[in-house]
């Protein structure tokens, strides 16, 4: 199976971890189906919690897999490259929650751009992430980390009436962002109770090139709120992102720098297409 | 003070929402963790809230109710003091309310289980019940040209609207989420966005306002 | 003339030939319509000047949707960043993100021409020739003596099934002649009872239906949607006066055939898709060689009249109904007369008024020739030649509140400018001073922003000192100022704006004549080794902006320095990087200059053009 998949998908995207399944929604005796990279794949736990995770076409061949951040995570390749690191999970006092999953039908891609953007705050997420006036995104600086080969977005700020579950009142919030895999966003953002900052993660499970399971990770500063709450926030922030990314053409993310029309604001996006680009990432995208 | 079981991205839970906003109605909302948490399948709420373990459910007072276009019919006959929204007083609207209602079952079993089955992966036949859902908005969609043609705005014949618009409204402008698309249904697009301008409307995830950007 | 069913359609033909693609109906007030053409998503949405606008699905900054979007009757703004776009030109006019900027001309949706007729909405891509006359259907309009609407739209039914097998079936459709159709609209009627007439042609199939005296004509118009999918849209050639029980009638019988139809198709083989069009990248469209500062367009004087007193206002349309540029609030355009004068005039109006350009000349007998000229020689009919909009004075459009302040006739940015922001519900004052009252330009539309503007009539200049500092007496966060008027008075703003506290960026001034030295200290220049140029960049202009003065050909997109297009080779002198495009190790590396936005370090830089 591998060498057939390793024809069409390059290693950057073939070799790597991918999310398949909440560890929550893994219950002994069950048998759960879901598709990767367009592999159907059938995910065993045994009564004694042990997960065996195979491709339907070819059983018997136990995949690599890893539990990590509140997900099962795949290995459709060589996992050369380790799961990337989210320190911030070993800190005390911080609470870390699976928010939900939701399916889109869009590519991987195009779901981490979003995650990545600003600009739509007042209009899609209005008077939570955003509100008018206060429309302007401000200058903010993108690196490459040379060792991690992570992307980062740094000195991000954006005015934000509800800022998070345990705001109270509108904040100039402080944001960084980081992609340290293809498919996964993780953003670092002012927290209004704690010096520290939320994290707050996308993990997207490439189904299709143009359909994700969209994993919501938190690892947060808040004793107060119930999970209900908090579920019920990120849940409603992602829920009114859907439908803009089921309403975005095409559905894979277009790598040539003249598709589309980046605008300042979209520094950080203009610096993720170029970096698909330079790792050879050809799933979810159309390579320039 | 209404309590409210509620959970944000139910379409069901969102109708009532939407009416006690129209009839400016306070109301205590109970956050139900329907997903991922499945707590509305669990045992504690099944005891204390719904035996049936389905959302949205309210308590007026100690009265308690399911089903959410039973307890529009409840919230619009006690609170809606222009007896337009559940229109008892003229049997013919009533019964064409009831009528449509029926019909939002009918797109709540289709178009929102769809919505379901791509959003949060339920198991539903996915071809069948979107079938479904294209049969009914085809009706639907003839139904509300010919009301236009004849002057009229709603699925229930007079000139205000009724809790059977609201039943209907967000299986419909939801359905594209399912893999349901309103291409073919120009009619049903112009109902819905009606519905959206009707004052106390409010939006969900899922559901854009009419306009906005001014 | 029959069509055989396994006849695919023609789509290059189909291209240049007008199709429906809406009724009148469906672009109801503020409303977008989607739709689709030969595999091509299209929004269609009425502005509220009536004029219907058809553009490419996609919004171009990252191809979301357009129909999602709201109709503001003059803009139709996205919804994903609320990018605005204007009615006619599709043109974007405002970028939230960056409130000061005006976006880039190339910013533009690709539009399809539109033509209203038979209750209809007509549109082409590539059009030769005009929209089908159906002669049954100009009689009915012509005699249509009651003078109420003229032919009936019939209920349109979705297919799925191609063109062709849709005219060659409807050629057997029946239905019954108005005047036999019973109360009931007769579903179930005996259709046999009438004898039908058929005429086909390419998208159209007319059918007659005749029983005794009755007669009835449909002219049934085939969209051609998608290889295997089409929209019937019949059109009654009569008036009706009890329309329900034929409207029902016709639903019926259509509905009734649409599945024979489909029927049939389900056994033809199955046609590819046309490609759809949205599954293809948007290419920014570039701006090659753009002509500096000549002038590409030519206008024709719709109206003149004299607003006020030595004040003449101009309405300029594009000739042959091509539509004009798009301009955001502050823009001016160049007007070109005889003897090589060339004339700065402030576009003043307001959000979606593109059908023209309303200009305001002051006749000032000092001058050279340039507003006498426009005030004795030029009249209503005659040909202008100007350039197309730009704007060194762009309308900051998120403050929650602004002061205008106008001197004379530089009032018309700042009328521009209140009206953006009046349509935009953003609280404005404008002060508009001059020396007689007679003087008010656009006087109906001062009065329309009630009291927001005030007049300051006949004050010495040491009374209009007392009366802006009074008016800039309470800077806020909240606030900004953009002046226009004599150099004089601007320069006495600009200093009381300062003692005042306001920060620099808060107070915007537009001088219409330059009395300031360049600053020669952030000039450089460039030379060009192919081209054997030296060309001096100023403070001020972009070296995009030098090239394209002195048409050396350079691309462009979104001029921003963010995609990369207008990238040049430096082959000596050290950039000064201000993009968002080029990687570290680029710019450490200096061979690639963004012409759009970057400068240089050091007095000179030699580029490869």
């Amino acid at each position: 199976m591998s060498t057939a998949l390793g024809d069409r998908i390059d290693s950057s995207i073939l070799d790597r971890w991918h999310p398949v399944a909440p560890l929550e929604e893994l219950k002994p005796g069950a048998i759960r189906t879901t598709s990767l990279l367009g592999q159907r794949l059938a995910i065993e736990v045994d009564a004694d919690g042990n997960v065996t995770t195979t491709a339907v076409d070819s059983p018997g061949q136990n995949l690599p897999t890893l539990s990590k951040y509140c997900y099962l995570w795949v290995c459709l390749g060589e996992p050369n490259v380790p799961l990337f690191a989210v320190p911030e999970v070993d800190e005390p006092g911080r609470r870390i929650l699976h928010a939900g999953t939701i399916g889109v039908h869009v590519s991987a891609p195009r779901a981490v751009e979003n995650f990545l953007d600003m600009a739509h705050f007042p209009y899609v997420h209005t008077d939570i992430l955003g509100e008018e006036p206060h429309s302007e995104v401000a200058e903010y600086q993108v690196h490459v980390d040379p060792d991690t080969n992570d992307l980062w977005a740094t000195d991000c700020v954006f005015w934000q009436p509800m800022a998070a579950t345990t705001s109270t009142t509108g904040q100039l919030t402080d944001y960084l962002y980081r992609v340290p895999h293809p498919y996964c966003v993780i953003l670092y953002k002012t927290s209004p109770i704690d010096e520290r900052m939320d994290v707050i993660a996308l993990f997207c499970q490439p189904v299709a090139d143009d359909y994700i399971q969209a994993n919501m990770f938190l690892c947060l500063l808040d004793d107060e709120n119930s999970t209900s709450m908090i579920r019920n926030f990120q849940l409603t922030i992602f829920g009114q992102d859907k439908p803009i990314l089921e309403n975005q053409y095409p559905k894979c993310l277009p790598l040539d720098p003249s598709a589309e029309t980046p605008i300042r604001a979209d520094k950080v996006a203009v610096s993720y297409r170029r970096w698909l680009s330079d790792l050879g990432v050809n799933y979810g995208v159309i390579p320039a | 003070m209404i309590k409210l079981y509620d959970y944000v991205l139910s379409a069901n839970c969102y109708k009532i929402r939407f009416l006690l906003s129209i009839l400016d109605i306070e109301y205590e909302t109970v956050l139900v963790d329907f997903y991922p948490g499945r707590e509305h399948k669990g045992e504690d709420f099944r005891r204390d809230v719904n035996p049936l373990g389905h959302i949205p459910v309210i308590d007026d007072d100690g009265f308690v109710m399911r089903d959410a276009h039973a307890i529009l019919v409840y919230l619009a006959a006690k609170y809606d003091s222009s007896k337009q929204w559940y229109p008892v007083e003229d049997p013919v609207r009533l019964g064409e309310t009831a009528q449509w209602l029926t019909f939002a079952d009918g797109t709540t079993n289709t178009a929102s289980a769809a919505r379901l089955h791509v959003n949060m992966g339920y198991d539903f036949a996915i071809d069948a019940v979107r079938a479904g859902a294209h049969e009914l908005f085809r009706v639907a969609d003839e139904h509300l040209w010919f009301r236009e043609q004849q002057g009229d705005a709603w699925l229930v014949s007079g000139s205000h609207p009724t809790i059977a618009d609201l039943a209907v409204f967000p299986d419909v402008t939801m359905a594209e989420e399912g893999g349901v698309d309103l291409l073919d249904y120009p009619a049903l697009v112009r109902w819905a966005d009606r519905v959206k301008q009707i004052p106390g409307f409010l939006v969900m995830p899922g559901i854009f306002p009419f306009g906005g950007g001014q | 003339m029959a069509v055989a069913i396994s006849t695919p359609l023609d789509r290059a033909n189909a291209m240049t030939r007008w199709h429906p693609v809406a009724t009148e109906h469906d672009v109801a007030t503020r409303s977008l319509f989607r739709g689709k053409l030969l595999g091509h998503e299209i929004v269609v949405w009425r502005a509220d000047d009536g004029f219907v606008n058809v553009w490419e699905n996609r919004c171009l900054h990252r191809g979301v949707r357009l129909s999602i979007g709201s109709n503001t009757g003059s803009e139709l703004v996205c919804r994903y960043h609320a990018w605005r776009y204007a009615n006619r030109s599709a043109g974007c006019t405002y970028i939230p993100a960056h409130p000061a900027d005006s976006p880039a001309r190339t910013i533009t949706n690709k539009t399809f021409p539109s033509v209203q007729k038979y209750g209809l909405i007509w549109t082409a891509h590539d059009p030769h020739g005009d929209v089908p006359n159906i002669p049954v259907l100009d009689r009915t309009i012509l005699d249509d003596t009651r003078g109420s609407d003229d032919v009936l739209g019939l209920r349109n039914v979705a297919v799925n099934a191609s063109v062709p097998l849709v005219l060659e079936h409807l050629a057997q459709h029946r239905f019954l002649p108005s005047a036999t159709i019973g109360s009931s609209s007769d579903v179930g009627a005996d259709l046999a009872a009438a004898d039908m007439t058929a005429d086909v042609s390419d998208y159209t199939v007319t059918l007659t239906a005749t029983s005794g005296h009755a007669e009835s004509t449909v002219v049934f118009f085939v969209q051609p949607v998608d290889s295997a999918r089409s929209v019937i849209r019949p059109v009654l050639a009569e008036t009706a006066s009890n329309p329900t029980v034929i409207l029902r009638h016709h639903a019926a019988a259509l509905a009734r055939f649409v599945r024979s139809i489909e029927s049939a198709a389900a056994e033809t083989a199955a046609q590819a898709p046309m490609p759809a069009a949205l599954e293809t990248p948007v290419v920014l469209p570039t701006v090659a060689t753009a002509v500096g500062r000549s002038a590409p367009l030519r206008v024709t004087v719709r109206r003149k009249w004299e607003t006020a007193a030595g004040i003449a206002a101009f309405e300029l349309v594009a000739m042959d109904s091509n539509t004009l540029p798009t301009f955001q609030p502050g823009a001016h355009i160049d007007v070109h007369l005889s003897g090589g004068i060339v004339r700065q005039y402030s576009i003043t109006n307001g959000p979606g008024e593109t059908d023209c350009y309303r200009i305001a000349v002051k006749r000032d007998p000092a001058s050279k020739g340039g507003s006498v000229a426009l005030h004795d020689d030029i009249h209503e009919g005659d040909e202008l030649q100007i350039s197309e909009p730009r704007n060194s004075f762009p309308l900051r459009r998120n403050m929650p509140h602004t002061v205008l302040i106008a001197g004379g006739i530089g009032a018309t940015p700042l009328i521009a400018m209140a009206q953006a922001l009046d349509k935009n519900r953003l609280n404005f004052d404008l002060h508009y001073f001059v020396s007689n009252a007679d003087e008010l330009a656009f006087s109906e539309l001062l009065t329309s922003f009630g009291e927001r503007f005030h007049s300051h009539i006949g004050l010495s200049p040491d009374k209009t000192g007392e009366q802006v500092t009074a008016l800039l007496s309470a800077p806020a966060a909240t606030h900004q100022v953009y002046a226009c008027g004599p150099p004089p008075m601007l320069d006495a703003i600009r200093s009381i704006a300062d003692q005042q506290g306001w920060p620099g960026d808060a107070v915007h001034f537009e001088y219409f004549e330059n009395t300031n030295e360049i600053d020669q200290a952030s000039t450089f220049s460039i030379d060009l080794a192919r081209s054997g140029l030296t060309l001096d960049v100023p403070s001020g202009s972009s070296i995009l902006d030098v090239l394209r003065s002195n048409d050396v050909p350079i691309v462009s997109s979104c001029e921003q320095g963010a995609c990369g297009t207008c990238a040049a080779t430096v082959l000596e002198g050290e950039p000064l990087h201000q993009d968002v495009y080029l990687n570290p190790s680029e710019r450490a590396a200096g061979h690639t200059i963004l012409t759009c936005v970057s400068r240089s370090t050091g007095g000179r830089l030699v580029l490869d053009l």
